[in-house]
């Protein structure tokens, strides 16, 4: 489980998160919604510990997450960044090796790429060609897989969907729920709020760097208030 | 031109632009993670031209044994130097030009260095072989560039396994796509940039050692490096593979018209053939083959 106690993170005199708190229970998906600029890349990059946190504290297990970005990776929770990032020059097959960095054992990172390679056959295709090359929709694939071969037990989704052709939206959800049900925890942070609502045991809705409501995800995604105000959807 | 000539001029320029090679990637590597040119590479040269001297002359007089401890020498300098005068900068978020004129003052002071303490004399290396040239038929070849060739040509193969094969050459050149992102894949990215000055470093090292080896130590040997600078530049900055073709060629160029039309005269020639040179193809002989998608 991870709890984010009373966050605040401040970038110069910009204020990015004002005193969040939110749980992830273990198994769960929880999801932040929440429009452009809401806070909710910079909650996973703090989760991440790729930003400096001005106030709060982050804890995994009751143990406290502030350490280096690799040290994190080593507890067992991984983000899948904005925007894939995938190494664009090195192979496929390079860019899942990565993803298994903190792992010594060359035979279980062989066997994660057996069943990484199993689930998405596409990326075995592809294997030898520069993770450049791939569509849109075959880079998300890549970096979920890549996440997925250090073994994480939290997933740290930031917009999966952006950017891709409705028809993939649909899937990569699709591959996030069986994640979940393969007993991984899951933080999805979305724009598309109706679709991460959807699929979310519980959801917290961010306006500007302030949680303006939090329920679970059916209940929020027909709340009429949160909808018109703060996902946009107009009945 | 006689043919047995203009062979062994080839084989020399060779041999010389496998040192430009090594130079060439020395030098692109770290501008490949960090993006800023590191001149500061003629300071570890320097160091190790002279390093190198005094392991043979005075401790232990074997090619191959100095040239080794020459070598982790050059790394343990390119680590220093890193930790020292780049790393703070970094750890602050600090421009590139900032990290441009740490790297200058750093081959300035390195320089500076040398000529007030060391200037005065030039430091020839021991004599470690016998017999300094080879013949083969009517060819004399010379053993300082037979060595220089092999030596060039191990490292550059080492180098090449250990940036395809191993994990910590992969992160490098994932690092040099994005330097951020890797530390999600549980990269730490700190060790990283610390292995890649070893590596540039360790080249560095040997390039001192092979250069003062073949021309005598003076404390403007580091600016030597300029050649491979120019060839990294001409490869195109980003790709090792390209540095190491213009060094080759840069190096067999030069040789050739030493030959024709007399050093002096080649000098003005190479530099100015590298303007237009540039000016036709200006993302060098590789150039980026990648582009990012969204």
């Amino acid at each position: 489980m991870i709890e984010v106690n009373n966050l605040t993170v401040r970038y110069g005199g910009v204020m990015a998160l004002d005193d969040i708190s939110l749980i992830i229970p273990d198994r769960k998906v929880i999801s932040i919604v929440g429009a452009n600029g809401a806070g909710k890349s910079t909650t996973i990059n703090a989760i991440s510990g790729m930003v400096n946190i001005t106030r709060g504290g982050i804890f995994l297990d009751g143990k406290s997450l502030h350490l280096p970005p690799h040290k994190i990776v080593q507890k067992g929770v991984v983000q899948v960044p904005e925007g894939r990032k995938i190494f664009s020059s090195i192979t496929v097959k390079e860019n899942l090796i990565l993803g298994a960095y903190q792992m010594n054992d060359k035979h279980r990172i062989e066997e994660n790429m057996k069943k990484v390679f199993e689930q998405y056959p596409v990326l075995e295709a592809r294997q030898n060609q520069p993770g450049g090359t791939l569509s849109g929709g075959e880079q998300q694939m890549l970096a979920i897989a890549r996440a997925l071969m250090s073994e994480p037990n939290h997933l740290l989704l930031d917009e999966p969907s952006l950017g891709l052709a409705p028809m993939l939206v649909s899937g990569i959800f699709k591959m996030i729920q069986d994640l979940n049900k393969k007993g991984l925890t899951i933080l999805l942070v979305e724009q598309n709020a109706q679709k991460a609502l959807s699929i979310a045991d519980f959801a917290y809705v961010f306006e500007t760097g302030r949680m303006v409501s939090k329920g679970p995800g059916k209940e929020i995604a027909e709340d009429p208030i949160v909808k018109k105000a703060y996902l946009g959807i107009e009945e | 031109m006689e043919l047995n000539i203009l062979l062994q001029q080839i084989f020399n320029g060779i041999s010389l632009g496998g040192v430009y090679a090594l130079e060439a990637v020395g030098f692109g590597i770290i501008f490949n993670i960090l993006k800023f040119s590191n001149f500061s590479h003629s300071g570890v040269v320097a160091i190790s031209a002279y390093f190198g001297f005094f392991v043979s002359r005075y401790i232990y007089t074997h090619f191959l044994v100095t040239l080794i401890i020459t070598t982790l020498a050059g790394g343990l300098i390119g680590v220093i130097i890193e930790k020292l005068i780049f790393r703070p900068i970094r750890l602050k978020g600090a421009p590139l030009t900032l990290f441009l004129v740490n790297s200058i003052t750093a081959a300035m002071l390195v320089q500076q260095f040398f000529a007030a303490t060391l200037g005065d004399d030039y430091y020839p290396y021991p004599v470690f072989m016998k017999q300094t040239s080879i013949n083969i038929g009517n060819l004399t070849i010379s053993k300082t560039y037979t060595l220089m060739l092999i030596i060039s040509g191990l490292v550059l193969l080492l180098l090449t396994y250990v940036l395809k094969r191993t994990k910590v050459g992969i992160a490098l050149r994932a690092a040099s796509t994005d330097i951020r992102t890797p530390s999600l894949m549980g990269v730490n990215i700190d060790f990283v940039i610390s292995v890649a000055f070893f590596i540039a470093g360790v080249l560095g090292g040997i390039t001192g050692y092979l250069l003062g080896m073949t021309y005598s130590v003076d404390p403007f040997i580091g600016s030597m490096i300029l050649k491979g600078i120019i060839a990294a530049i001409i490869g195109g900055m980003g790709s090792l593979g390209g540095g190491v073709i213009a060094g080759l060629l840069l190096g067999g160029a030069e040789c050739l018209l030493i030959a024709e039309i007399g050093s002096s005269l080649t000098q003005i020639v190479i530099y100015s053939g590298i303007f237009v040179l540039l000016l036709i193809r200006p993302e060098g002989i590789a150039g980026k083959r990648y582009i990012i998608k969204a």
